[in-house]
């Protein structure tokens, strides 16, 4: 009885000291809490991962062959490569792998586990494949292609002279990453190459290792003792999944998480006058833009074409809706890229416009409908182009639906204004030559890139786009890609508006949060706190 | 003898004169009802405002102003609900909202009142496998959740408006069926029926001329009761993107957009919510004194 009722006392008192306790909760020392939406987490294998917020995960946990620099992306080094050098005939490069690197299990990493990792996800050929493929890898050919040639060397051998710069940059992307081909062949079942199994569990040797995925809750994630690099100071990093702005918002302000990382400019605005909270922002790559289909009679006429880039108000929506997240870009190629054009020309001219159109024949304008995915960001966008278009006359019927609606009927080419975003898949000019490349206008072309989904028929700029690709003189390339963006900029049926930036929050103590151009550089391996 | 009197004589002279008494009887009944006249004034003052509304609106509703100057105003004398995210002056947004909102509830009425009548008391005159067939139809309908229902409807014919009454109406007359089976269940027997029957007047002449009249005022009891959720269902469908599309100021279409600012800019959600509140307000108060006056067994 003595015994029961001192419990109940010391629980009593225990439960007082729980209320009474300060309201704001610190995060552990030693563990970084990022709060994110991670729904769109499909996978962690490597070679499968496409998606922002799994590739974010697999940059902080597996090392990829090339890597460059954050801040100058024209700066590029060997991760796992060390060297390398390209043949007489520029279509083969061999590579040398660093030595003395370990996987997180213990494992050497040689150039045996390199070449694994790139047959592999050339076999498995999920959706990163393509980045591979451009290169004329197949399921069926590339274990001829990409041949290992000592312990720590290799070749990789090209279907034509590419541009060597535009293969180093491929072997940015998440699908170059290396996995630990002992580890995932003992997991290995029916010969998938370990699909299966690599789908929910680690297999790498960056800084922080992924111990934990729970859909649509939390990844958590331990730093890599075997890691050659500076140590992390953080022990643990959690990602939470936290999709309202507003919870983030207030989880952030009680000190609950360490990072916001879904914001509103409403939530930054409000957010940058607390004294414990500071901003950070980073350029993305991401384009946002209107896709005309030239399907449709009158946005085929090219001064239709020219007038609808004089009716967006590019800085006023830069300024207020989406202030902070996004910037005023007319170009092709986004900040930072190799060759890219920092010109902007148009803005809201409501006069020019109308006198665009009285040359098309359409002085009293004309009506065309916008598919627009129903995220709030998109919608007040979409519904502010439709008030500065009205200026001219051109009615535009917001047509809804969620990102797959849009998406499929943009790719079957049955829109009339597609309003919406393109980001990069690597780091070479050449993913955003989609903007001015149609290899085949026919409705069952085999590639598809924007300019196809706009039924832009522009067998000039292609041939530019092909050339491009094979120039190996970086400078002319550079120009090369300038002239593409002058030509895209005055004659094409994008009208190119911003350029993303992406915003996060965090508690004054975190330092050393790196934002980099691409999602799979977003790093934390160097936050302290 | 004056005009009160006239109406309310016990003895009229002419159908005309009795009916126009039980009229005023009722009105009479109705007007004691303090809060059904507060609901009557609410459902006036909504249909005043739809009619007015290019009139009395200060500002255009889909035309916003300067984004940089004008944008997420609080309420002030220019702007007495505030301004929204693209600088359009939200009183004006919920004056001419309110004719997407009574065009919404007028045009289930007329679609759903009807077919609700007409099925039930063709199942409840005849009976037999015509009930059952026709009452089993209404079963499944009533087994889905109606919001649910309509989404579903909304899904399958694509966002809009017109596609929002058309659901609502679909999803809402199954009650109406109900109600009028269970009145004509008890009267088809009764003996002015049999009379009617027996002088040779055909199914249709009867339930037209005989049953409908007397389901008719227990069903627009329900049809006004059931105004508030015909009202929230149209807000909700339009809050989940499948009712009114922008930029038209749907009510709840513009709650869902001002759902990002709730913690700063409370009123771009607030404003919408609360004509939405005393709308249904309204015509629930309606409903209930009208239940009172019309249903007889109610009666206190």
């Amino acid at each position: 009885m003595f015994i029961r009722a001192r419990l109940l006392a010391t629980a009593a008192v225990a439960a007082f000291a729980l209320t009474t306790a300060p309201l704001s909760a610190e995060t552990p020392p030693d563990t970084f809490i990022q709060a994110w939406a991670i729904d769109d987490m499909i996978t962690l294998d490597p070679a499968e991962v496409f998606e922002f917020t799994a590739s974010e995960i697999i940059g902080n946990s597996y090392e990829t062959i090339i890597g460059y620099d954050v801040n100058d992306v024209s700066n590029i080094f060997g991760r796992v490569a060390e060297s390398w050098e390209l043949s007489e005939d520029g279509r083969t490069m061999s590579f040398k792998v660093r030595e003395g690197k370990t996987f997180a299990s213990g494992n050497d990493l040689t150039a045996e586990d390199v070449v694994y990792s790139l047959v592999r996800a050339v076999k498995l050929d999920k959706s990163p494949a393509f980045i591979l493929g451009q290169f004329g890898l197949t399921p069926d050919n590339v274990e001829e292609k990409i041949k290992q040639t000592g312990d720590y060397s290799f070749t990789f051998e090209m279907d034509k002279a590419y541009a060597p710069t535009f293969l180093l940059y491929c072997l940015t992307a998440t699908v170059a990453s290396v996995v630990d081909k002992d580890l995932v062949q003992s997991n290995e079942a029916d010969g998938d190459w370990g699909y299966n199994w690599l789908k929910t569990n680690y297999a790498g040797s960056g800084p922080f290792t992924i111990r934990e995925w729970r859909a649509n809750e939390a990844v958590v994630m331990e730093r890599n003792d075997n890691w050659d690099g500076e140590k992390p100071a953080m022990a643990r990093a959690i990602y939470r999944h936290i999709p309202e702005a507003a919870t983030e918002r207030l989880l952030l302000e009680q000190g609950d998480i360490d990072i916001a990382r879904k914001l509103l400019p409403e939530e930054i605005e409000a957010l940058s006058q607390n004294p414990d909270i500071k901003i950070q922002s980073g350029v993305k790559g991401t384009i946002f833009y209107l896709g005309l289909n030239q399907k449709n009679e009158n946005l085929a006429k090219p001064e239709v074409r020219e007038a609808m880039k004089w009716l967006v108000d590019y800085d006023a929506i830069a300024e207020t809706l989406v202030k902070g997240m996004k910037k005023t870009h007319q170009t092709f190629l986004p900040e930072g890229f190799l060759g890219a054009l920092d010109e902007t020309p148009y803005s809201f001219d409501p006069a020019k416009a109308k006198e665009l159109l009285a040359q098309a024949g359409l002085p009293d304008g004309f009506t065309v409908t916008m598919d627009t995915r129903n995220t709030p960001e998109v919608t007040s966008i979409a519904q502010a182009i439709q008030q500065t278009m009205a200026a001219a006359g051109i009615t535009i019927e917001i047509i809804p639906g969620d990102g797959g609606q849009t998406l499929e009927k943009y790719r079957a080419r049955t829109h009339d204004i597609y309003i919406g975003q393109w980001g990069p898949d690597y780091q070479d000019p050449h993913t955003n030559a989609t903007f001015a490349q149609n290899p085949d206008n026919s409705d069952d072309a085999a590639s598809k890139p924007l300019a196809w989904r706009n039924a832009w028929d522009i067998p000039e700029l292609t041939a530019k786009a092909d050339a491009a690709v094979l120039e190996r003189d970086t400078e002319k390339r550079a120009q090369m890609y300038r002239e593409m963006q002058e030509e895209v900029l005055k004659t094409s049926p994008f009208v190119i508006m911003f350029q993303e930036s992406e915003v996060v929050a965090m508690r004054k103590n975190v330092e050393g949060y790196i934002i980099g151009p691409s999602f799979n550089d977003n790093s934390f391996r160097a936050v302290t706190k | 003898m004056t005009r009160t009197e006239w109406l309310l004589s016990e003895e009229p002279a002419s159908r005309r004169q009795a009916r126009l008494g039980q009229a005023y009887r009722t009105w009479l009944a109705l007007k004691a009802n303090r809060l059904a006249m507060v609901g009557l004034g609410l459902v006036l003052a909504l249909i005043a405002v739809a009619i007015l509304a290019p009139w009395i609106a200060p500002h255009d509703p889909i035309v916003g102003g300067d984004l940089r100057t004008d944008r997420l105003l609080p309420p002030s004398w220019a702007h007495p609900m505030g301004t929204d995210d693209l600088a359009r002056d939200i009183l004006s947004r919920v004056i001419h909202g309110s004719r997407l909102t009574l065009m919404v509830v007028v045009l289930v009425a007329v679609i759903a009142t009807p077919i609700g009548l007409a099925i039930g008391t063709t199942a409840g005159y005849f009976g037999g496998w015509v009930d059952t067939v026709l009452m089993r139809a209404t079963d499944i309908f009533l087994a889905f959740p109606r919001l649910i229902l309509a989404l579903a409807f909304v899904a399958a014919l694509g966002p809009g408006i017109e596609n929002a009454i058309i659901a609502i109406a679909l999803t809402s007359w199954p009650p109406y069926a109900r109600l009028a089976r269970a009145e004509t269940l008890t009267i088809r027997d009764s003996d002015f029926i049999n009379a009617a029957r027996l002088q040779g007047a055909s199914a249709p002449r009867i339930l037209w001329g005989h049953v409908t009249p007397l389901c008719l005022s227990s069903v627009i009891v329900r049809v006004t009761l059931d105004m508030a959720g015909i009202i929230l269902t149209a807000a909700g469908l339009g809050f989940l993107g499948l009712g009114a599309q922008p930029p038209q100021p749907e009510w709840g279409a513009m709650i869902a957009g001002g759902r990002r600012f709730i913690i700063d800019q409370w009123w771009v959600a607030t404003m919408p919510g609360l004509a939405i509140f005393a709308v249904s307000l309204g015509f629930n108060l309606l409903g209930d004194g009208l239940r009172d006056v019309l249903d007889p067994k109610a009666r206190k």
